[in-house]
């Protein structure tokens, strides 16, 4: 199994807020050596790697992760479903998982 | 029935040009009864039509988020009655919105932005209307929202809520419609429709986040308009977000 995150980084070199409150949240879970590598969505650089992949993957926001294992390849939004899917913690609770989620990302409701 | 994860996208290029109807009867023959429909109570009613028309085992969900209009209402009721369906709908549970309001009161939207309303009110009930399926049908439209629908296929993983454990596929039957499409199907087989949309409203959701919008305008125009689109600070494309002028995209 191999686990990309796909942040974004601003045009100050920064973390975007989320992108860094996930970070730490992996890390304060010990789960952030989990992670097998990085790949950066610059702001304003439409070919950097992270929007690239974010286009193929029809991602809009960061961070995400892509999780690649012999089932294909599966793109984790929420760091909670990731965690409780992948590193085998307990499930959160739905409105943990609700607030994980960007409302704007899912259309159809 | 299910498809495998791995042709999913080849199933989206072959059924991309194929009619909706195509589309909804594929996802009914694979996933019923495991699929649902979402139905917000506004244009979604075709999918309800198509699928009435076509047969088969399915679904019917909608999400009160307590926050709709009265009219909203009692068309999903009109629907329910119409078609003689069962329409399951799903509440806010009920201790993170009393938490929620107690500490944020009735309005926070307007000062801390939709998202927690929506996450606590849309998002939790909808997670648990998810739970039992497999599959889902959406009515949303790539013609919806120019910057961040323009690339919706007619199927997929469900790119938020898909998982190893949970495996969900998400279709999108009229992505490739314009609302013109649409509206010209409501009215030739004479689908109900929400007498919102006679007043002006052409995206309808929560009651005090939703409002009228001229022809000018871009639906999306009437959603949560107090907020700034380009500030979304994570968006991938933030760069390239064009932003609304003079009611223009």
């Amino acid at each position: 199994m191999h686990i990309t995150m796909v942040k974004k980084r601003m045009r100050d070199g920064s973390d975007c807020r989320k992108c860094g409150e996930v970070t730490e949240h992996l890390r304060q879970r010990g789960f952030w050596d989990r992670i097998d590598a990085v790949v950066w969505a610059q702001e304003d650089d439409p070919t950097s790697p992270g929007v690239v992949l974010g286009e193929r993957l029809g991602v809009e926001t960061a961070p995400f992760f892509v999780v690649r294992d012999d089932d294909g390849e599966t793109v984790y939004t929420s760091v909670l479903r990731l965690i409780q899917d992948r590193f085998d913690q307990a499930d959160a609770s739905t409105v943990e998982e609700a607030l994980d989620v960007d409302p704007d990302d899912i259309g159809g409701i | 029935m299910s498809v495998d994860p791995k042709t999913i996208a080849a199933l989206a290029a072959e059924y991309a040009t194929r009619d909706p109807r195509d589309i909804v009867e594929f996802a009914i023959r694979e996933y019923g009864p495991d699929i649902g429909i979402s139905f917000s109570g506004a244009e979604s009613v075709v999918l309800i039509d198509m699928a009435s028309k076509i047969g088969g085992k399915f679904r019917v969900f909608s999400l009160d988020t307590g926050r709709l209009h009265p009219e909203t209402l009692q068309f999903i009721d009109r629907v329910r009655r119409h078609y003689a369906i069962r329409i399951d709908v799903y509440y806010p549970q009920a201790e993170a919105l009393e938490k929620l309001v107690r500490e944020k009161g009735l309005f926070s939207f307007y000062t801390d932005g939709h998202k927690e309303c929506c996450a606590i009110r849309k998002v939790e009930p909808l997670l648990r209307a998810l739970k039992p399926l497999n599959a889902w049908i959406t009515g949303q439209r790539k013609d919806q929202s120019p910057g961040t629908r323009s690339a919706i296929p007619v199927v997929q993983l469900d790119p938020t809520f898909n998982s190893a454990k949970h495996r969900l596929v998400k279709f999108n039957p009229l992505a490739n419609w314009t609302g013109k499409q649409l509206w010209a199907y409501i009215r030739e087989r004479e689908v109900p429709y929400n007498p919102l949309f006679e007043r002006g409203y052409s995206s309808i959701g929560c009651e005090p986040c939703t409002r009228p919008t001229n022809p000018s305008q871009h639906e999306r125009e009437g959603r949560w308009w107090w907020e700034d689109e380009t500030a979304k600070e994570c968006g991938l494309h933030a760069g390239n977000v064009t932003k609304f002028q003079d009611g223009n995209l």
